[in-house]
């Protein structure tokens, strides 16, 4: 065995630290690094997606449900009309609403359970209709269904545009389950679906009154990182209906509709998209169950109210007659006590399951419904409501703009 | 040491070579672009909102042009939600508007302003030839480029023509007299706006040249009631609501965020117009829900004719009408007239304040 003449390197080794001290100040320099830290935090690199017992509120699935989905799929469920002012406005709308603590001690065991139009619910929560699961997650509603069922039994409104057969939701078993309605225009075709629907078992339907004529631009704020797209109005092929080179097939509605409706339907009946007393109103002459405020989480018009604000002349005007439901913005027990206290019955959640299926599937769905009833329950605790009765008007200070 | 094996010099040089293809040192490279690239002027059929014409003509246009049409404060919109009515019957939408005994498509015209050969190589006539595929009146700015023989060609919708009060006003007079002679169906006269814009105001000329044309005569630069009354009752047919683009300094006030005031005092003796920031649909149905008959459109329409020429002004002038129509089917309004005050509540703050 020859020994090998020592390198220029070598020999500053031996003039200089050891090897074992020069690679320990590496090792060290490298430790100390900005990088190294930065991979420590889930959100910071989406090369490494944080787990499911990382996620500590609703708005952590949406980063998962980012780095997870085709960027098309997780534009959906993020957009909203226009400019999105509306999607904007529904989240600070909660900022206007602070809770007021009663001055009685915090309640030790608190009961959000509530019963809506004959559906019992453990919380006063629910899942919103939204369409097309199949884009999340390859459980699609199915998962959905078996994440709310897991979650304390969260009642699931079915989308028209599901894509799993209502049928085969709910022949999987598990929690009530509503039904969704975008009515047709022909009185009679909506029959068949309604049929359907209530022969499965639904125990309630839903029409969506709103969307006449929605568009957005997401696609285009996002160019650079999705397919290109064209405006619908020069899309090739599609014929405007009108000399505004636009087209829809929800121009026709009118409230005779639900005089049409109301044989058809067994179960209650309730119209989604009330933004004005008056509508809630008109609601009530035409026969409907219920109402849902909602500005459809900012996706139609843009530039209308944040639901919250809206909510308490709209629950005046109804008086007790029939619930009042509410969505759009909620992401936080918080924001649910504050819209109960209004005097929402309960509050449906759209984005909030969706980011859940898309992140972790029934389990994503399950853990993201269950950190908003745990952040409900832990919200009345300190706001000293052991049941929902006690959150009245009183509950929030509200500072409107 | 064995022969075979690595000396430290080759291993020192991997380990140091092990760093250079990690994923921390990619993890630094400059971050993937997003939006449009630097210098890219979009395809005209990809942009789906006028917002997205302002980058497109920037690119275009010499820094010091494009500082004058650069976008303004517009927050008073932000203010203005809707309250959006449901289950109304809107298949027979419609936007036609009755404005001084005429029929406009839709209740958007494209705003006076001035010298556009700045913005692209045809100017004024190319702004004509887009307004006019957009089946929109064009007001025709007292400085213009271009003939008003030539615009009269192409202005297939019609066009307003604009005069500015100077001097003894012999001249301006001089002006009005070829405009209306070359078929405008309109006279703008315009002031600059400002505290005591009534005081300071060349009542003399005003009423030499309503004495002069037969046209309808329509003054520019309202900001306030007081100038309002006081137009309506020298013989004016009609103010717009105006503070200049926002460029007169003086006026804080954003046109949108006076209009009730001046809708309330003239209690429909007058049409009201009104111009300044309006990029959206949603923003012409605001003005027209708080007591407007019809909305100027001007840098918008700039944007595109500076990118595109007239194929930009015309399609920035389309998508404004495309989204006026979507939003009132989408609050319940059939027509202009259905639009009413109830179609929307004003708010004292804006986001974030």
């Amino acid at each position: 065995m020859r020994e090998r003449p020592a390198g220029k390197i070598e020999q500053s080794w031996r003039r200089s630290p050891s090897r074992r001290a020069a690679l320990g100040s590496l090792a060290g320099f490298l430790l100390g690094s900005p990088d190294l830290f930065a991979q420590q935090d889930p959100f910071r690199d989406h090369s490494r997606v944080p787990g499911l017992d990382e996620l500590l509120t609703a708005f952590d699935f949406e980063e998962v449900a980012y780095a997870k989905l085709p960027r098309a799929a997780y534009n959906y469920t993020a957009h909203g009309g226009a400019g999105e002012f509306t999607v904007r406005r529904n989240r600070e709308a909660f900022q206007w609403a602070a809770i007021r603590p009663k001055s009685s001690a915090k309640a030790a065991v608190v009961d959000a359970s509530t019963e809506v139009l004959g559906t019992k619910m453990q919380f006063p929560i629910m899942a919103a209709p939204s369409a097309a699961h199949v884009a999340l997650h390859p459980s699609k509603e199915l998962g959905s269904y078996s994440g709310c069922t897991a979650a304390a039994g969260t009642p699931m409104i079915v989308s028209y545009a599901t894509s799993t057969p209502f049928e085969e939701i709910a022949a999987a078993g598990g929690g009530p389950l509503w039904y969704q309605l975008y009515p047709r225009e022909k009185l009679e075709d909506n029959r068949p679906r309604l049929e359907r629907a209530q022969a499965a078992g639904c125990k309630a339907v839903v029409v969506t009154i709103d969307q006449q004529a929605a568009y957005y631009d997401r696609s285009a704020h996002d160019r650079n990182l999705s397919s290109r797209r064209r405006r619908p109005s020069v899309r090739p092929g599609v014929k405007p209906q009108n000399p505004y080179r636009f087209t829809s097939t929800r121009l026709w509605y009118e409230w005779k509709l639900f005089d049409g409706l109301r044989p058809m339907v067994r179960t209650p009946l309730l119209a989604k998209g009330i933004l004005t007393p008056e509508d809630a109103l008109l609601c009530i002459e035409h026969g409907l169950d219920g109402i849902v405020v909602s500005n459809h989480g900012g996706r139609g018009l843009d530039y209308s109210p944040s639901s919250l604000e809206v909510l308490p002349e709209i629950v005046d005007a109804v008086g007790g007659r029939i619930p009042v439901l509410i969505d759009s913005g909620f992401r936080r027990g918080g924001d649910v006590l504050k819209a109960l206290a209004l005097g929402a019955k309960a509050v449906c959640l759209g984005r909030v399951p969706r980011w859940g299926l898309a992140s972790f599937g029934a389990a994503g769905v399950q853990r993201a419904l269950e950190i908003v009833q745990a952040e409900l329950v832990l919200a009345m605790k300190q706001a000293g409501c052991p049941t929902l009765a006690a959150a009245d008007r009183s509950l929030v200070r509200l500072d409107l703009p | 040491m064995n022969g075979g094996a690595l000396t430290r010099r080759e291993a020192v040089a991997r380990f140091a070579a092990l760093p250079a293809f990690s994923s921390l040192l990619r993890a630094q490279r400059a971050p993937q672009l997003r939006g449009e690239p630097p210098g890219r002027i979009a395809p005209l059929d990809e942009l789906v909102n006028t917002h997205e014409f302002e980058p497109s003509a920037r690119r275009k246009l010499a820094s010091a042009v494009y500082e004058t049409v650069a976008e303004t404060a517009r927050d008073g919109f932000d203010r203005i939600t809707f309250r959006p009515r449901m289950m109304v019957n809107t298949l027979a939408l419609d936007l036609t508007t009755e404005l001084f005994g005429r029929s406009m498509f839709a209740p958007i015209l494209v705003g006076p302003i001035a010298r556009q050969k700045q913005f692209h190589a045809d100017g004024e006539a190319a702004m004509a030839a887009g307004a006019a595929g957009a089946k929109a009146v064009m007001a025709l700015a007292d400085r213009s480029d271009v003939p008003v023989e030539r615009i009269a060609e192409r202005a297939a919708a019609g066009f307003w023509g604009q005069v500015y009060m100077s001097g003894d006003g012999a001249a301006a007079l001089a002006r009005v007299r070829r405009m209306t002679a070359a078929g405008c169906s309109a006279v703008v006269v315009t002031v600059n706006p400002g505290p005591g814009t009534g005081r300071r105001l060349n009542w003399g000329f005003f009423k030499r040249v309503r004495d002069a044309v037969s046209a309808p005569l329509i003054l520019k630069g309202v900001m306030d009631a007081e100038l309002a009354h006081a137009a309506v009752e020298r013989g004016a047919d009609g103010i717009v609501v105006s503070n200049h683009g926002g460029r007169s300094g003086a006026a804080a006030a954003q046109p949108i965020g006076v209009l009730p005031a001046i809708a309330g005092a003239l209690a429909g003796r007058a049409p009201i117009l009104i111009d300044g920031g309006f990029r959206r649909g949603g923003d012409v149905l605001k003005a027209l829900a708080l007591g407007a008959s019809a909305v100027l459109v001007c840098r918008p329409a700039v944007w595109g004719l500076a990118a595109y020429g007239a194929a930009g002004a015309r399609t920035a002038i389309e998508l404004m009408q495309t989204e006026l129509a979507r939003d009132m089917a989408m609050c319940g309004a059939v027509n202009i007239a259905a639009i009413r005050p109830e179609h929307v509540r004003i708010h004292r703050r804006a986001p974030g304040e």
